[in-house]
């Protein structure tokens, strides 16, 4: 019956791109369809006037045109057919993959018609199939209140989005509260961080947008069609936040003291407190790990506030997005004794520091010792846990410590001018602007030395730090009564723990990944998923702020735009279906689950891959689109045309080795006119029964292409692998078969492989 | 002033050692950005003029002339440079290839002719032993340390130990044997002889 559908052809001259090539007549003479058209410029409005003339006074059902490269055009082309189906219009590349890289006219027009037929015999087994729109949800979860996931929900929020900001400790504000000053590189000097702070907190309090869910932690997350239904869980405070007035007099009374974490335990405070005089909400809270129960606090307040009772809650959520704002945290100096920050006092990390110079903090901004006098020399160590492959190290540069040190040093040099402060590097990076504050640092009076120190050990009432001076060659004992140690930044527990609850990729270092490091700088491999601030790897506050507004305006993006995915998505036929969960396991992408007891698919996520019809064992799933007959008949309108004597090579590629090959005609590169390159959805589409098919029927060599960071890359690998071992117990030749890793900018290093293919296999031939 | 001429390769040397059978740590070598933590804990370098930093960065100058300098012989094989070193690099198995590059060229019999007495030990018990050369040394340096080896198997006694395994004469013989067959022989007479020669000279 398909063989009775009415099939117009369409031939673009591409204004002599084409044309000048490959002989028009001769390919017109040769094709035996229902309606042939030609024009210079297809493309244009007149070429639409022409394809949908042809298409009403003909009666086409099956549309073929024969031009550039469906990556440039198909889009274009899928329009013009209309009132046709878009998906019963096919491309045959006879610009980019055959006038643009062949210059032997004969050859490239018997090229062009090959490509012609295998479009025909293509589009012939097209079904009609609709393009699925989804819309998503505009409600946003913003996961982490520090810096970051403030500024994302704000500007969100200002943009009328409805946004929960989850946090997990009692107070909003994250690390950037606790630091102290900070310092910007034009402006020479530190100020008042908690002063820039404020601002933003409570503007984000006011906002009527956001929803503030402190004590707050998310514990599950599914998705569904661009919906993420979320389970948060809220751990009581025993302090109602409606009644506190924060006026301090249960603390007053309560008697349990233990270390203050906001101030790097560097203090002391009861077990019902405030953890910043600025923390919001503007409440007290029972660490209930060390209340005693005593009810003295209940008794104080005259607000009735407390309640020593209180369980934790869950709050389901439903988003269309989400931003991972999750933040860091700083490298556990047990971890390295060498500086003996766990046996001396006065080994003390940046941010302890910051906590000491600190006007709240436990020393009311006095740099003091542990016994209360002001050092005479403070060493800093730079790059501790950072840049270094030794266990539990990280091999990457924590990208602020080199300006928390200045910034610390010159706040030390600006109070105590008589302390010596010397800073021991591997390499002072201060880039941009940031080599200013550098140069103002050293003019300070801050010490430098080269050198990355071994080890701190104690020598009377002194430290010694054992370094060389590698400038000098030299190697030193620094006395020193401080020594502060940079310590590196790492993913913080809560972002590992959200990674693993959206199943969202992370670096080899643990922080989330983002789609593209160079182009999609705040997008994750799972759509509707953003992230921001030291979540997504060490960075500083101004970084932090840029890349959350990024964030919110990608969240925005997405949320008007609505997503249009490619229909060509597996489906399951529920009659047969036996809930086994099967395919759950086998896709690569996870867009499989179980929803009212059945299989659910997400077309978001479903890349059409075909992984999940390979276990099925009730064959309770198909691909929409017709996938497989499609590949075969292009293999079989390829070879039909084959001449006895010629070679013929089928490359299979999906989009990505496509738009390589692409890019070697639009350098004008060339290679054989054996090279026939069938573009398919997913590289593992590309079933044994398709290569041995070819191999039967005339191809003399098939060639794989897959793009190494494709999830199915090393399926694919290892089953052309298994096609090999098979055609070999057939008495074929395995050399015929090739797998190669495809990458975009690598257009020449794909000439030279179709070129080098090409050649083997004519050796194959000649012996 | 040197001049780095087009036709100068300095990274040969460093990859020269990368080749070698002893280097375990890959391309460590190129890896160093000369932060200077190995000299900042090598013994050698607080009590002499060797500086392992410097030992790779002449090294990654192509600078084949260290294995001339007498400063590589000071290092004892503590590890702790190869156990500190961030970026993953080994100086003391850099060290070690060096070693080995001069004395196929000849340079330093006179070193190991110091520990003759060490590669004796293999054949008269199987182990290597301190060389009694340097007992003065070592109690020199480590106080009560000629006392504690006199006394040690009263000490052993005392604290219920057993004497120390010593190997069987079977095993000295097979071991000797082997060291006989693989050359090892040949080679420490070769050290002793050509010192003794050299000695000779001087005499005269």
């Amino acid at each position: 019956m398909r063989d009775d559908l009415k099939v117009g052809v369409f031939l673009c001259e591409c204004g002599g791109n084409i044309s000048d090539i490959i002989d028009l007549d001769k390919v017109r003479e040769e094709l035996d369809v229902d309606f042939i058209g030609q024009f210079e410029n297809l493309c244009s409005l007149n070429g639409r006037k022409i394809i949908r003339d042809a298409i009403f006074d003909h009666d086409l059902d099956r549309v073929v045109v024969a031009a550039c490269s469906p990556i440039s055009h198909e889009k274009t082309f899928q329009d013009y057919v209309k009132p046709l189906n878009p998906y019963l219009m096919d491309m045959a590349n006879i610009r980019e993959q055959c006038s643009w890289v062949h210059d032997d006219h004969d050859l490239a027009t018997q090229k062009a018609l090959t490509l012609i037929n295998a479009s025909i015999e293509k589009v012939k087994q097209s079904d009609a199939v609709d393009p699925i729109y989804c819309q998503t949800p505009e409600e946003v979860a913003v996961i982490g209140g520090g810096i970051a996931g403030m500024n994302a929900a704000l500007s969100l929020a200002k943009q009328g989005t409805k946004v929960t900001l989850i946090e997990q400790s009692p107070s909003i504000g994250g690390h950037m509260a606790k630091i102290g000053k900070v310092f910007s590189p034009v402006k020479i000097a530190e100020e008042c961080g908690m002063c820039l702070l404020n601002p933003i907190l409570n503007e984000l309090v006011w906002n009527e947008n956001i929803e503030v869910l402190t004590n707050t932690k998310v514990i599950e997350a599914e998705r569904r069609a661009g919906t993420y239904n979320l389970i948060l869980e809220k751990s009581p405070r025993y302090v109602d936040t409606e009644r506190c007035i924060a006026c301090g007099k249960c603390a007053e009374a309560c008697e349990v003291e233990v270390p203050n974490d906001w101030n790097d335990n560097l203090s002391m405070r009861k077990a019902i407190y405030r953890p910043f005089g600025q923390s919001y909400p503007e409440a007290y809270v029972i660490d209930m790990d060390n209340c005693t129960k005593c009810s003295n606090c209940v008794k104080a307040c005259t607000m009735k506030a407390i309640k020593l009772r209180g369980r934790a809650e869950r709050i389901p959520l439903q988003v269309g997005s989400v931003v991972v704002a999750t933040g860091h945290k700083l490298f556990d100096m047990e971890k390295r004794p060498e500086y003996g920050y766990t046996r001396y006092d006065d080994v003390i990390t940046q941010s302890e520091l910051g906590r000491i110079t600190g006007v709240n903090g436990p020393t009311k901004g006095k740099l003091l010792k542990s016994n209360g006098e002001v050092p005479k020399r403070v060493v800093m160590i730079q790059c501790v846990g950072s840049r270094d492959e030794k266990p539990d190290g990280h091999r990457y540069c924590s990208k602020i410590c080199c300006t928390v040190a200045l910034k610390n040093a010159n706040i030390i040099k600006h109070k105590y001018p008589d302390t010596d402060v010397l800073i021991c590097y591997t390499d002072v990076r201060t880039p941009g602007m940031f080599e200013k504050y550098y140069k103002h640092t050293q003019e300070n009076e801050v010490r430098f030395l080269r050198g990355r120190p071994g080890e701190v050990v104690r020598k009377g009432d002194n430290f010694i730090v054992r370094t060389e001076d590698t400038l000098k060659g030299e190697f030193v004992e620094i006395e020193a009564d401080m020594v502060v140690l940079s310590t590196a930044m790492e993913p913080s527990e809560g972002t590992k723990e959200i990674a693993e609850i959206l199943n969202v990729g992370i670096t080899e270092d643990g922080f989330i990944k983002e789609s593209h490091p160079k182009i999609k700088p705040v997008a994750t491999d799972v759509q509707g998923i953003f992230v921001c601030g030291t979540a997504h790897e060490p960075k500083d506050i101004t970084d932090s702020i840029m890349q959350a507004t990024a964030a919110a305006a990608k969240v925005n993006e997405y949320n008007y735009g609505g997503v249009e995915i490619e229909p060509f998505i597996a489906e399951i036929d529920t009659e047969k279906c036996i809930v086994c969960g099967d395919c759950i396991n086998r896709c690569k992408y996870k867009s499989m689950s179980i929803q009212n007891d059945q299989i659910y698919i997400d077309p978001m996520s479903c890349t059409g891959c075909g992984k999940c019809l390979v276990g099925c064992k009730q064959r309770a799933i198909t691909v929409n689109g017709n996938i497989d007959e499609k590949i075969l008949s292009t293999i079989k309108g390829v070879l039909s045309k084959k001449r006895p004597g010629q070679r013929m090579i089928l490359v299979f590629l999906d989009n990505i080795g496509y738009t390589a090959a692409d890019n070697i005609g639009v350098n004008r590169l060339s290679y054989p006119e054996s090279i026939h390159i069938i573009k398919v959805i997913s590289v593992n589409r590309v079933t044994p029964k398709h290569i041995h098919y070819a191999l039967d029927n005339g191809a003399d060599g098939v060639f794989i292409g897959e793009f190494p960071g494709d999830l199915m890359y090393d399926e694919v690998e290892r089953k052309i692998q298994r096609v090999k071992d098979r055609i070999v117990e057939m008495g074929q030749n395995p050399d015929r078969i090739t797998f190669s890793k495809v990458y975009i900018p690598y257009f020449s290093g794909l000439a030279r492989k179709f070129t080098e293919f090409d050649a083997e296999i004519s050796q194959l031939d000649g012996k | 002033m040197t001049t780095q001429k087009i036709s100068d390769s300095p990274i040969d040397f460093a990859e020269k050692i990368i080749r070698d059978v002893k280097n375990s740590k890959e391309d460590g070598v190129l890896k160093c950005v000369q932060c200077g933590m190995c000299t900042s804990t090598c013994p050698a370098a607080r009590h002499s003029d060797y500086n392992p930093r410097d030992i790779i960065e002449r090294v990654l100058e192509g600078d084949e002339t260290i294995i001339e300098d007498d400063c590589i012989w000071n290092c004892f094989y503590c590890y702790t440079c190869h156990s500190v070193c961030p970026v993953g690099n080994s100086v003391c198995e850099v060290n070690q290839i060096l070693k080995q590059i001069a004395i196929e060229s000849g340079i330093g019999y006179d070193k190991l002719y110091e520990y003759m007495g060490f590669a004796d030990s293999y054949f008269t018990a199987a182990i290597g032993a301190i060389p009694e050369r340097f007992f003065a040394d070592i109690d020199r340096d480590v106080p009560g340390w000629w006392d504690f080896r006199q006394n040690l198997d009263e000490i052993r006694k005392e604290l219920d130990l057993d004497p120390p395994l010593m190997p069987s004469r079977e095993v000295i013989d097979e071991v000797s044997t082997i060291l006989t067959i693989t050359g090892f022989k040949d080679k420490i007479e070769r050290i002793r002889q050509s010192e003794e020669d050299e000695n000779e000279e001087r005499t005269d």
